[in-house]
């Protein structure tokens, strides 16, 4: 058995999955978008669906609210999780307990969060709660809405304590790599601390927050279950809004369910498209 | 949807009996209306069964219902119908009964005589033991002990896949020796057995324990917008009621226009989840009868000038209510679960539910005070009913006939009441039964937040059609909801 066969057997597998069951599903997808589906007699294809959905104000909303949750989610977090690697390759004391408390919650399941969040934030929970028995409230319609809001920002907060650490650990792995060599130099030669962060650490770790907050960026925008359990009931977010469509009475909503989960993945390969730039510039640097 | 055939038609909503895990029946008969259709491999199946050639049509469901059967045993029972009904032909059963007109010429005695000694296969969901063991225990040892009729009940995922069995023995010219001798069912099954010319009709009033039931209330009569005509026999019912909290309000009010003001003159307290979610869907329906002037005008098909008028009634006055309901109305809850949390919160006043035992089960389970009532509306709660239907190429009518009694019977209607054994509501009245039978029902324990079947049941309203209830469900998206 030759050595390119062999590979190919050992490969077999785990291409079988990803091809049948990934770039499968994905076909009969792209050709339900296309109101391609002789099982119900519909067998000419059109581009119908996107017309009726890009067309449509309530996809366009949850669009927009989709893409807003994303990026106020990636920029605060890739803020802060730069700002917490500064402090945590510092040397001081108890620094290996408060690393771990740092990357602890990346075990923690997105839904977990959730509800977390939802125990901690709604009208009636922990904070809430408090806030009434310090005098503050005296109902729970007077506690600030932080979930099922129109400013998403119960979602925004799930995202942001969940991906700090994400983005933390990988740009702290990075900081350590590189040292303090440069800008001790940078000192050196007379720079402040800020300009020594801002022209000489933050050019150099600038590949690695991309990269992770390019991910970090693509998963919100394609994740359902967060929206799903803190988002408001209108505007929907996008993936939100897709399962909904998809699960309709009306099987005639499926092209357009479909069209919806075509945009969803377009927009991901374009992320994966940029973080795969992304990681070569980080390479060459 | 128009372009699809009546087999797509058959299948799409046949969700009224998919009862998808083992919860109990009146809850998930509710459910099944919107789960169906978001399960695209079971389409997919369906589909190729119920277009496959006729006589396939056994052999599919056998597969479909032999690969969800938990028990061996079941699927033996499904092989020998299966097989029974191919050598019937050969050698006419002793007691064939196919003969439904002159069936209805006979009297009691007479049916039950011809009944005897033989067997009948009773197709029906199967995905609850509860009632697995009440139908094969109680109700099969009495009508072996009493009538030495042998009762098969064979499980079924889906109540779709026998009204599949019959339509392919319709096609395939099989007129008097069916396999299926009665299903349970109601909904969008009933309406394909009956626009479809596969059920026996006009023979309920043989059925001596027919007195029990009410045929004027109207959620008996209509089974989902459709008359039952005859056609089947009521077995058990679910309905809508409201829960409150009787130590911060007292005195709820109790019609939609009560509720509309008391919403109004308490900004913020009250809320109900957006459809697609079902319940969020039922109360929604409430306002939209009220707002109709009654639902006798709404029964049969959709009617597109009915529903003009009325939706736009509805719209006007949930978008009223809009500013005073929970978060001004800029937000709805998007499931049952998340008004739950809301009343339990207390940060709404009400929440309401299809199955008001799910009441009773929230204060034990300590999530909601002991204090929580349950309460009907005056003109009427939505109510739906689940019936047993016997298909017109039954070779078994007079057996089939036998176990529908036995059934309506009071004895039989007060096990199922128990809640130990399955806990629903009787399909009869229970105060046409005798003197023993009223006052066990009466001793039953209830539970003090859950409002009782009978006292819910003095004012029911029916379900509409299917095309009713997503014509309303995708108005209010659009007028209301956005």
């Amino acid at each position: 058995m030759s050595d390119r066969m062999r590979i190919a057997l050992l490969l077999a597998p785990a291409m079988t999955v990803i091809v049948v069951l990934f770039f499968g599903g994905l076909a009969v997808g792209v050709m339900r978008s296309f109101n391609w589906m002789p099982v119900i007699g519909l067998t000419e294809p059109n581009l119908d669906a996107y017309r009726a959905v890009l067309s449509d104000p309530d996809f366009l909303r949850s669009f927009g609210l989709t893409l807003y949750i994303s990026i106020t989610s990636t920029l605060i977090s890739a803020v802060i999780a730069i700002a917490a690697a500064l402090l945590l390759r510092q040397s001081f004391a108890g620094r290996g307990a408060i690393n771990l408390l740092f990357q602890l919650n990346l075990t923690v399941p997105h839904i977990v969060g959730a509800i977390g969040v939802l125990y901690l934030f709604s009208q009636s929970g922990f904070f809430a709660r408090m806030a009434f028995h310090i005098g503050l409230i005296a109902r729970p319609a007077e506690f600030p809405a932080l979930v099922f809001d129109p400013f998403a920002i119960g979602i925004i907060l799930q995202y942001v304590w969940k991906e700090v650490p994400f983005i933390g650990v990988i740009v702290l792995a990075q900081m350590q790599a590189l040292g303090t060599d440069y800008e001790s130099v940078a000192r050196s030669l007379g720079a402040s601390r800020w300009q020594a962060f801002r022209h000489v650490l933050l050019p150099l770790i600038l590949p690695g927050v991309l990269s992770a907050s390019i991910i970090v960026f693509a998963f919100t925008f394609g994740a359902y279950e967060v929206p799903l359990l803190l988002g408001a009931s209108h505007p929907q977010a996008l993936p939100v809004l897709a399962y909904k469509t998809y699960t309709d009475v009306d099987l005639a909503a499926r092209p357009e369910a479909m069209a919806m989960a075509v945009v969803i993945a377009l927009l991901s390969a374009l992320m994966i498209w940029a973080y795969l730039r992304a990681t070569r510039a980080r390479l060459r640097s | 949807m128009p372009a699809f055939g009546p087999p797509l038609a058959s299948l799409f909503l046949s969700g009224v009996h998919d009862f998808a895990s083992g919860e109990e029946p009146t809850h998930n008969e509710a459910q099944g209306l919107k789960s169906v259709p978001s399960l695209p491999v079971e389409y997919h199946v369906h589909r190729k069964c119920s277009n496959v050639a006729h006589v396939m049509l056994d052999i599919c469901s056998t597969y479909r219902t032999t690969k969800t059967t938990k028990s061996g045993v079941n699927v033996m029972r499904i092989l020998t119908v299966t097989v029974l009904l191919g050598l019937s032909t050969a050698a006419p059963s002793l007691a064939d009964t196919a003969d439904g007109a002159s069936l209805v010429g006979q009297d009691w005695e007479a049916i039950v005589e011809m009944a005897r000694g033989g067997e009948v296969n009773w197709f029906m969901w199967g995905g609850a033991d509860n009632i697995n063991i009440y139908v094969q225990d109680f109700v099969g040892t009495i009508l072996m002990n009493e009538y030495g009729i042998t009762l098969n009940q064979i499980p079924l995922a889906d109540t779709v896949e026998a009204v599949n069995i019959v339509l392919g023995e319709k096609e395939a010219g099989n007129l008097d020796a069916g396999s299926v001798d009665m299903i349970w069912i109601n909904g969008e099954n009933f309406r394909t057995m009956k626009q479809g010319g596969l059920a026996w009709c006009g023979y309920t009033d043989r059925l001596p324990n027919n007195a029990l039931v009410n045929w004027d209330n109207p959620v008996i009569a209509n089974d989902f917008g459709v008359p039952v005509d005859s056609c089947e026999v009521p077995w058990n019912r679910a309905q809508f009621a409201l829960a409150h909290d009787s130590a911060t309000l007292p005195e709820p009010p109790r019609s939609i226009p009560e509720l509309i003001e008391w919403i109004k003159a308490n900004p913020g307290q009250f809320t109900y989840p957006a459809p697609p979610d079902f319940n969020g869907s039922v109360f929604i329906r409430h306002v939209f009868y009220y707002a109709a002037g009654g639902v006798d005008n709404l029964l049969g098909d959709f009617d597109q000038a009915k529903f003009d008028a009325a939706a736009e009634k509805t719209w006007a006055i949930l978008n009223e209510i809009e500013p005073s309901l929970w978060r001004e109305g800029a937000t709805y809850p998007t499931s049952i679960n998340q008004l739950n949390e809301l009343f339990a919160n207390t940060e709404v006043a009400f929440t309401f539910n299809y199955d008001p035992s799910q009441f009773g089960i929230a204060v034990d389970a300590g999530i909601y005070p002991d204090t929580v009532r349950s309460f009907g509306l005056v003109d009427g709660t939505i109510g739906n009913t689940n019936y047993t239907i016997i298909p017109f190429n039954s070779p078994n009518k007079a057996a089939a006939l036998v176990l529908q009694n036995l059934l309506l019977s009071a004895e039989a209607q007060l096990e199922k009441a128990r809640p130990e054994v399955w806990g629903t509501s009787p399909g009869i009245e229970m105060d046409r039964t005798d003197a023993a039978a009223q006052e066990a029902f009466a001793a039953l324990p209830s539970h003090p937040s859950v409002i009782s079947a009978a006292e819910l049941g003095k004012a029911a309203l029916p379900e509409l059609q299917a095309g009713w209830i997503s014509a309303i469900e995708q108005g209010w998206l659009a007028n209301v909801g956005n």
